[in-house]
């Protein structure tokens, strides 16, 4: 899947500098995903001020361990966001803001109360190819079922397991994991695209 | 894979979404199965666009700045591959081997596998990857640098293997409030940060504290960051706050 492992992508490259101190490429790289992950960080966290702790700690952890990215284990993109995510869910565990958690899994089990995550088309972004990936993305999670959508949002935002997702939303654990699994095929196939040109 | 037993874990395992009890069974299937690490590579790349699924949302202007300050308070952690592939792979396995296997031994196992192929490439630097492996493996000591960031603080933690001890040396660390104590975090990426015991610093702001390491900890495998937070006495099962200190384990050499 991955392009070239002998051209490393811009990113790659900018990981790079950044392993070798260099902060502009840190520059660079928060003009490229800085928007994405706040937007991910606001959309775990919920407050603002949260959200930009998160990131200025998401990048501060990538800057100190860009030394240590290695590209065999997956994109630049797939590294920011899967440490951004991981603040912000420890930021919410933290808080104790599981109630708030509990709630908004409480709407999405009503049905069609939470409006999707995703916004498609609505953003006229900065960088054209941050904007073509979250048009894409948000095309893809709309294109799934409802109860597919739910299954992966509810684990990729709240940070819940399959077992949690079955009891917040009253379903056998079956349900949720063969839901959750042909949703991410469904993601995987209709986001190809994207993944082809990640690395 | 269709009929592979495991087909059904990798998308909850890239999403965070499986119970702590499967999430282990599955890491140590990873070890040995290519075709589930290719599956959870993928769907960890899927999970990864999800990102751009958030509403989308400007961010504070100040935001670019803020990260840039605070990484200008904070060196990266040095690159050891720069310039030299082999050796780096050499240290990466060496630093492995030194840890021990664990529940993320699949990791290892990539990058044993990478050095075996690097290694084969050329006779003549296999030597050289060779005595720096066994360099690397002897002393069985790790360090790792944890640097402000904010004010002015500092610590240094040594991982002794062989004795399987922690010292802690800290300066310019105000002591904890009452009633509170700092607290060691050994922090392997996707985990639940482990804690590696309590100290506190003295009226000049300094500490040298030894601490024995759980076997837990020893049982993560490879830890990625040691993070250190303030928790009422006693310390905490989780941290409260956002590390004051962190920073990436490095070897000593």
């Amino acid at each position: 899947m991955r392009t070239q492992p002998n051209a490393p992508s811009p990113d790659r490259q900018l990981v790079g500098r950044m392993a070798g101190g260099e902060d502009r490429a840190l520059g660079e790289l928060f003009d490229r995903y800085g928007k994405t992950l706040y937007a991910l960080a606001l959309a775990i966290v919920r407050e603002p001020a949260d959200a930009e702790e998160v990131v200025v700690d998401a990048f501060g952890q990538a800057w100190r361990s860009a030394a240590s990215f290695d590209p065999a284990r997956g994109s630049v993109g797939a590294w920011l966001a899967t440490i951004a995510r991981s603040r912000a869910l420890d930021l919410v565990r933290a808080r104790g803001r599981r109630a708030k958690v509990h709630e908004r899994a409480a709407l999405l089990s009503d049905g069609g109360v939470a409006t999707p995550l995703a916004a498609p088309g609505i953003d006229p972004g900065r960088g054209a190819e941050q904007s073509e990936a979250r048009l894409l993305v948000g095309r893809a999670l709309g294109a799934l079922p409802e109860p597919q959508r739910v299954a992966i949002e509810l684990a990729y935002f709240e940070g819940l397991t399959q077992s949690e997702i079955a009891e917040r939303l009253a379903e056998p654990l079956g349900t949720i994991k063969t839901r959750m699994r042909a949703g991410m095929e469904k993601l995987r196939g209709l986001l190809g695209p994207l993944l082809e040109g990640a690395s | 894979m269709s009929d592979h037993p495991w087909q059904d874990y990798a998308a909850p395992y890239a999403l965070g979404a499986l119970t702590a009890e499967d999430r282990s069974a599955f890491e140590a299937h990873l070890a040995g199965c290519d075709t589930c690490r290719t599956e959870v590579r993928a769907f960890s790349e899927v999970a990864g666009l999800l990102a751009h699924g958030a509403p989308a949302v400007e961010p504070p202007p100040t935001l670019r700045a803020r990260v840039l300050a605070e990484a200008r308070r904070v060196r990266p952690i040095v690159s050891q591959r720069r310039g030299a592939p082999v050796a780096w792979l050499a240290a990466a396995a060496g630093l492995l081997l030194a840890v021990g296997t664990g529940v993320e031994a699949w990791r290892l196992t990539g990058r044993v596998r990478a050095l075996e192929s690097a290694l084969a490439h050329s006779d003549s630097t296999r030597a050289a990857a060779e005595s720096t492996l066994v360099a690397l493996t002897g002393p069985e000591v790790h360090v790792v640098s944890l640097a402000a960031t904010g004010r002015a603080p500092t610590a240094r933690v040594f991982w002794n293997h062989a004795k399987a001890r922690f010292i802690v040396l800290a300066f310019d660390l105000p002591a904890a409030r009452p009633g509170r104590t700092y607290q060691l975090w050994a922090i392997a990426n996707g985990k639940a940060p482990m804690s590696m015991g309590t100290f506190n610093t003295n009226a000049q702001g300094r500490a040298y504290a030894v601490l024995p390491v759980d076997a837990q900890i020893t049982s993560l495998g490879f830890v990625d960051n040691c993070g250190l937070t303030e928790e009422p006495a006693g310390g905490s099962p989780q941290p409260t706050e956002i590390p004051r200190l962190l920073g990436a384990w490095h070897h000593s050499d």
